[in-house]
């Protein structure tokens, strides 16, 4: 029971900083129409340079400073690149931002190495949060989940309850029309895009910490987070909150089940059969963890192809 | 037609000719260029022809590599399947598995289409080293190549000229395709779906179709690979194959047929010859898709054709020349810079450092000091009078356009 709360907590918490990644790239897939392949680089970007400022200015101050250093990044990359290959078409845009996944991934491995760096909670916030059943809670998991959440809220206030939030949503749906009414769309988005990253970047500041920081990390999560927004619906934020608790209590669970086909065709009296056949049959669901988001996305294209919340084609 | 059919029986006999003029290191490098080329020309039939980018084309590499390793290994290179004809196994393979990717993948268009190729691969990829008997586990599989039908497949020249034979038919066989009415299918279904739709075409099969042949071509591709290194594992399927043949075929530009192979066949040979002096390929190799997804949306094969048919508008030479300067000076500087940088930051640099203070690095037969004013001072000044260079030469082309009319 302890176990499954345990998965529950963590996987929870997974999906709150799934989201916070997710909800950048969903609202820039709002306004661009096209996925940012380098969102994930901006949690990455944002991981790396926490771990650089964190012996300079302390673990507070580097978490505040590195997201908006990202924010600042993002800005440039949507200003002097992407604007420039919009009038292209779509198909460029996504190529581009590829391109710039490679890049960032690629100077990353130039400064730090092609291996993990040392970036780790900081002592004063390494303590148990609580126990359950004998085994302790770490509270930077709760810190990162509070973090998530706070960030949610604020997210859904500023879009919803103030004069930006309209004119931003309204630039997001009716660009055109919105230009029309003397509203500087062009600044709107880019600012968009910024804050997209600079997002990602706190969620890589905070979460770089607790996982592993490398340069692989920008791959291993952009994909889940792919996921998330499809899953959830493109350009919807609520999609993308449901996807990202979906995804990650989901895997959390997964990992902590012992059972094969095999074991669920031995209720049919096919077990030993099963297991002769071996190969898909025989495999641990613990082992398909990681590609459980990806069986879930083929069925939400198959099923409800604009995703759980999304309206857009 | 006449002009271009000589040219590329030109091209061919001296294809023909490669094991006696170069060394055997270089036709090694040559055999992984063709691959590399034929990779990139099934990849564009997709991406280029049928506008439907793909993301994970690993999938159908490796499946057509595991496959031929398979066969290898089942037939011992005798009786219905000679060493020869292994890459049909890949083929059929990518075929058949291109056809189920290709149905799902193919029900949406765009952005979703991009993100079920690539999570239909990263599925395939991660789901690999669980399956011990079909992918090998970590280790992969290895198997020989047998001798038949007189030929020993020992020596790189026989396996040139096996490979040579393969990506010769299957580009012959693709560059065929595009005049048949089914090639013109494919570019409709690329330029206006629904106006295909409306002409009473099913452009789900279609889709699927055109899918599965890019597969198949690839299959063979890996196939290919496969008979040349004798073996396959897990790594086939890593998405950085996916990226670089995607990188290779846009740099040398993906709508014109023949930009996608020699695209590849380019960067797989700079990275070659770079692979001893930089360990930063990757990262030009990015660099350069960006500047060319920005400046020359076309590629570079695409844009010199472009040229070359009058298309870009009246250019003059001497603008050109200067613009190539400018390029060639800006690059200069760029790279030195990444390579100071890159060895400044490298792990035996750190070492060093510990050691004795903050000793010099010699690159390019030069010591460079980490702090002094010219190791970062040189390669800023050649970037900014390269770029310098190029708006300079810009801004006067339009100024004298402007005086002319």
């Amino acid at each position: 029971m302890e176990q499954i709360m345990f998965s529950l907590l963590n996987g929870v918490i997974y999906g709150l900083l799934l989201f916070m990644v997710s909800a950048g790239l969903t609202l820039i897939f709002g306004m661009m129409g096209v996925l940012n392949f380098a969102h994930a680089s901006f949690y990455m970007v944002g991981a790396y340079l926490a771990y650089t400022l964190q012996p300079l200015t302390g673990f507070w101050l580097a978490i505040v400073i590195a997201p908006l250093l990202v924010a600042t990044l993002g800005v440039f990359v949507e200003r002097f690149i992407l604007r420039r290959v919009h009038a292209f078409g779509h198909a460029h845009e996504l190529l581009v931002t590829f391109g710039l996944a490679v890049v960032i991934a690629e100077v990353i491995k130039i400064l730090y190495g092609n291996f993990p760096v040392d970036y780790r909670v900081p002592s004063s916030l390494n303590f148990s949060a609580f126990s359950l059943g004998g085994m302790e809670y770490p509270f930077y998991r709760l810190l990162m989940g509070g973090v998530a959440l706070v960030m949610f809220i604020a997210l859904y206030l500023l879009l919803t309850r103030t004069r930006v939030g309209i004119v931003v949503r309204a630039a997001i749906h009716r660009p055109r029309m919105v230009e029309a009414l003397g509203h500087n769309v062009p600044i709107v988005f880019m600012s968009i895009f910024g804050m997209g990253a600079g997002l990602a970047g706190l969620a890589g500041a905070i979460a770089g910490a607790f996982y592993t920081t490398n340069p692989n990390m920008a791959l291993e999560l952009g994909i889940v987070v792919f996921v998330v927004v499809v899953v959830g619906g493109l350009g919807s934020m609520e999609g993308a909150m449901l996807a990202s608790l979906l995804i990650g209590v989901m895997t959390s669970l997964a990992v902590s089940v012992n059972a094969s086909l095999a074991d669920l065709l031995d209720t049919f009296g096919q077990g030993e059969w099963a297991r002769e056949v071996g190969g898909v049959m025989t495999l641990q669901l613990s082992s398909l963890a990681a590609t459980l988001p990806f069986f879930l996305m083929l069925l939400i294209l198959l099923t409800r192809p604009s995703g759980l919340m999304g309206e857009k084609e | 037609m006449m002009k271009k059919l000589l040219i590329v029986a030109i091209f061919l006999t001296l294809l023909a000719a490669l094991p006696a003029l170069v060394a055997e290191s270089m036709l090694n490098v040559s055999v992984q260029m063709l691959i590399a080329a034929l990779f990139a020309t099934a990849f564009a039939l997709l991406c280029g022809q049928a506008g439907m980018l793909s993301f994970g084309h690993a999938a159908y590499f490796g499946v057509g590599a595991f496959a031929t390793v398979h066969a290898m290994n089942a037939f011992g290179g005798e009786g219905l399947l000679p060493t020869p004809l292994l890459p049909l196994v890949g083929a059929l393979m990518g075929l058949v598995v291109g056809l189920g990717a290709g149905y799902f993948s193919t029900k949406r268009t765009g952005t979703y289409f991009a993100m079920i190729t690539l999570a239909l691969a990263e599925l395939l990829h991660s789901l690999a080293p669980h399956m011990r008997g079909l992918f090998g586990g970590e280790a992969g599989i290895s198997s020989f190549r047998m001798p038949a039908w007189g030929f020993e497949f020992g020596s790189i020249t026989e396996v040139y000229y096996l490979v040579l034979f393969w990506t010769v038919l299957c580009i012959a066989l693709l560059w065929g395709l595009t005049f048949t009415p089914f090639g013109r299918l494919v570019l409709g279904l690329r330029e206006n779906t629904n106006r295909l739709q409306f002409l009473g075409y099913n452009t789900h099969v279609l889709g699927t179709l055109v899918f599965a042949l890019s597969a198949a071509f690839t299959g063979v591709a890996g196939g290919l690979q496969a008979i040349h290194i004798e073996a396959a594992n897990y790594v086939f399927l890593d998405a950085h194959i996916s990226t670089a043949v995607l990188l290779n075929t846009f740099i040398g530009g993906a709508k014109v047929f023949f930009g996608p192979a020699i695209g590849a066949a380019t960067m797989v040979f700079f990275g070659h010859i770079t692979s001893d002096l930089t360990r930063s390929w990757l990262l030009y190799q990015g660099v350069i898709f960006i500047l060319v997804m920005m400046y020359l949306p076309r590629g570079i094969v695409g844009e010199t054709l472009a040229c070359y048919r009058g298309k870009a508008g009246a250019l003059s030479w001497m603008i050109l020349l200067w613009r190539f300067a400018g390029v060639l000076v800006a690059s200069t500087g760029f790279v030195l810079a990444v390579e100071l940088i890159q060895r400044f930051f490298s792990t035996d640099y750190k070492a060093e450092r510990m050691a004795d203070g903050w000793p010099s690095i010699s690159f390019a037969g030069f010591d460079w000091a980490p702090f002094a004013l010219g190791t970062w001072g040189l390669p800023l000044v050649l970037i900014t009078a390269g770029i310098g260079l190029i708006i300079y030469i810009n801004r006067r082309g339009a100024g004298q356009q402007e005086a002319r009319t």
